[in-house]
């Protein structure tokens, strides 16, 4: 069963189009990714499903019904700037939010999460004594404390160190394992590919890319080739049937031209130095949103 | 309900657990009292330093009583009698020759003046029995010679005895007539009203200027107080919770409409919190100090409710501004515009307090957003206002409330999730009146 359904929306604000007649569909208990350069509508689309914002068009259900006012209460948000109250004492703070969402059991569930998070010890002190890798813990715990059956979260992972990212990933697969849908956004795409059972992936506000990895890699097969040298990247410059190459230093991540025959390559470059390694691979998520966004990602990012 | 409730009850225990509520609750009373309370501290603080005046006396028949009354004073009236203790300065008269050239006399008598060796100097003139002829003046020159106390002592022995000059002169025994100059004042009265318990005609209560004029000043300034704390810092704080991303986190959990009634309904809580302090607290004084039957009983249940009303009607204003603020520059500019609506009534209590029945007053104290603190002070005044006015009042408010409350929530709606540019006045009217 969907756990969300997104059919046709659109939302503009003034003449700027961020959603662009959207048709999305969640399977219950999935973790999915959204991923797409910043402005590009996962923020509003988020939103939406959260009834923080209206779509101009187009219906969402959420639990297999349209979403109205109570919806929310199943559904735990975490937006991409934190919000909490800097004078309150977390636990309180923790209780506050619960009981928003009308969760049962709230206590016991702020000290269950305070412990698996390690914040235990600070559960008397004030949020602005907490750093913000804790913050940001306090701010998950915040969105889960309620027991939804839906999670969202909006850059769950910006800025946290590898110690806290570790954390929140386990917590997001542990409720994963209980059943709780999770649908995130993310800029990092090793975090995509490796959690995510399903990416969608949204550009100008239009869907370019949705499903699980393999299916989105299949679409450009498998047309890289992962090389290693003696020479480095100078032993893969001026090949033809090659359009791009991707150095790491190490190795090199070269696309390959349709229809492109890779024995040919290896070849050009056997003649020019000796090749330690050779693989033909299917291009990396990270590889595909540069190839759809590349430009206007640079763009969005500089401005 | 249930999240409104919850919400407000984070606001209200975040209000009143801050060190700054507490200390405005304290505080407030004595800024506005200050004065007052500090008249009664230096009340006894007297300078008790002997006054040595110089009298020029021209009539040749007025400084003897001066002399002789300041001694009679300084007999009497200096000292404590129980104690003792020096209370008053001596006023210490001595008399100078009139010069043939006054201005120079009056030139070194100041100069003694400004070296203190001498505190005042009077100058009587020629012909003040009958002051239609020239030089029938009395002049008193000191250094603040406006606000000194023995400027207004020395012309009660003068006229006391120019008064008598005037009977001899016209040959009239002065004993015959002592009523002639005593002084009857007209005294304010209330209305005389029956007795609904006997049927009996009430004597008519005496009007005093605490009555008149104190208690609807306390009570107004209590109104504005309690807005002072339970609406205006929802400006700031709903500002300061859309800056720090907290309204999107709510925002996952409630209405925009609940979101605002919560902070509204939480700033009722902290003025009411406030207001029952400040009732039992000030009726309790009140009735110790044993000026217990200046407490006007009737008008709390109307205070009260105006307060009600005032707080969420201001309260859906401020939060509504709040909501469409990005910085607190522009909570400073909305602050403004929006404070006039309570200010307003402030400046208009003079003319309010002369005629409190006149139609300009009975007007303003219709328009819902004045009607808190004009109606409230009409009512406080002796004579009161008709019972139907303030019911009218309040039924004003409560529209202007509901438009206030419903207007707010749809400037909230948009304005709490608007980035960038700072909307103007004219376009939060339009998100109002079009959602």
């Amino acid at each position: 069963m969907d756990i969300v359904e997104i059919n046709n929306v659109t939302k503009t604000f003034g003449k700027y189009v961020a959603v662009d007649d959207l048709l999305l569909t969640v399977p219950r208990g999935c973790v999915y990714g959204f991923i797409g350069p910043n402005g590009s509508g996962k923020t509003t689309t988020m939103r939406m499903i959260m009834n923080i914002i209206y779509p101009d068009s187009g219906t969402i259900r959420v639990f297999g019904e349209q979403l109205k006012k109570s919806s929310t209460d199943r559904i735990g948000y975490m937006p991409e700037e934190r919000g909490l109250y800097k004078k309150m004492k977390i636990r309180e703070l923790l209780q506050f939010y619960g009981e928003l969402k009308g969760g049962k059991n709230v206590n016991s569930s702020v000290d269950l999460w305070l412990k698996k998070l390690d914040l235990s010890g600070w559960a008397n002190n004030k949020v602005e004594s907490l750093s913000k890798g804790m913050s940001q813990k306090v701010q998950f715990i915040a969105t889960v404390v309620s027991n939804p059956e839906l999670i969202i979260l909006d850059e769950p992972f910006s800025g946290l160190d590898p110690v806290n990212a570790d954390t929140i990933k386990d917590a997001v697969l542990e409720l994963q394992a209980q059943g709780t849908t999770v649908i995130f956004s993310t800029h990092d795409m090793n975090v995509a590919e490796k959690m995510c059972d399903f990416i969608f992936m949204i550009f100008k506000g239009k869907k370019v890319l949705d499903g699980t990895l393999a299916s989105i890699q299949d679409i450009y097969g498998s047309d890289i080739i992962r090389i290693r040298t003696d020479d480095g990247s100078r032993a893969c410059l001026d090949l033809k049937g090659v359009e791009k190459i991707n150095d790491f230093g190490n190795i090199q991540e070269l696309r390959m031209t349709p229809n492109c025959d890779p024995q040919e390559i290896l070849s050009a470059i056997m003649s020019k130095t000796r090749v330690r390694s050779f693989d033909i691979v299917k291009p990396s998520l990270h590889d595909i949103f540069i190839r759809i966004a590349g430009t206007e990602a640079k763009e969005t990012t500089h401005a | 309900m249930r999240k409104i409730l919850r919400l407000t009850k984070r606001e209200f225990i975040a209000s009143v657990k801050t060190k700054g509520f507490i200390i405005a609750l304290l505080l407030a009373p004595l800024f506005m009292g200050g004065s007052f309370i500090v008249m009664a501290i230096t009340k006894d603080k007297v300078d008790t330093k002997d006054k040595k005046v110089v009298i020029v006396d021209r009539s040749g028949a007025l400084a003897n009583v001066l002399i002789e009354s300041a001694n009679q004073r300084n007999s009497k009236e200096i000292y404590d009698q129980k104690t003792g203790k020096k209370i008053k300065p001596a006023y210490l008269f001595e008399t100078v020759t009139p010069s043939k050239k006054p201005e120079a006399q009056r030139l070194e008598l100041s100069d003694r003046v400004r070296n203190d060796s001498l505190y005042a100097f009077v100058e009587i003139g020629q012909n003040m029995v009958h002051p239609e002829k020239n030089d029938s003046r009395i002049t008193y020159y000191a250094k603040n010679a406006a606000m000194d106390d023995i400027r207004r002592w020395i012309e009660w022995p003068i006229n006391d005895r120019l008064r008598t000059l005037r009977l001899k002169d016209a040959g009239i025994d002065a004993s015959a007539v002592k009523d002639l100059f005593v002084w009857v004042s007209a005294e304010g009265m209330g209305l005389v009203s029956v007795d609904t318990g006997t049927g009996a005609v009430k004597e008519a209560k005496r009007a005093n200027e605490a009555e008149a004029v104190l208690v609807p000043i306390i009570m107004l300034m209590l109104m504005f107080m309690m807005i002072q704390i339970g609406a205006m810092p929802l400006l700031n704080s709903v500002m300061e919770e859309k800056t720090q991303r907290i309204a999107e986190v709510l925002l996952g959990s409630i209405t925009p409409f609940e979101f605002m009634m919560g902070k509204v309904l939480g700033g009722v809580g902290v003025s009411l919190t406030a207001a029952a302090v400040y009732v039992i607290g000030g009726v309790f004084t009140i009735n110790r100090m044993g000026y217990g039957e200046y407490v006007p009983y009737y008008i709390l249940p109307w205070f009260f409710a105006y307060m009600l009303l005032a707080i969420t009607m201001f309260g859906a204003l401020f939060t509504a501004l709040g909501s469409a603020c990005n910085d607190p520059r522009d909570a400073q500019s909305f602050a403004m515009p929006a404070m006039l609506l309570v200010l307003i009534p402030m400046f208009l209590i003079t003319p309010i307090l002369r005629q409190p029945q006149g139609s300009f007053s009975i007007l303003s104290s219709f328009f819902p957003p004045f009607t808190p603190f004009i109606m409230l002070i009409r009512q406080s005044m002796p004579g009161g206002v008709p019972i139907w006015q303030p019911w009218i009042g309040v039924l004003g408010m409560i529209v202007f409330t509901v438009l206030f409350v419903w207007g707010g929530g749809r400037i909230f709606r948009i304005g709490i999730l608007s980035q960038g540019e700072t909307p103007k006045l004219g376009n939060i009217l339009r998100w109002a009146v079009r959602g």
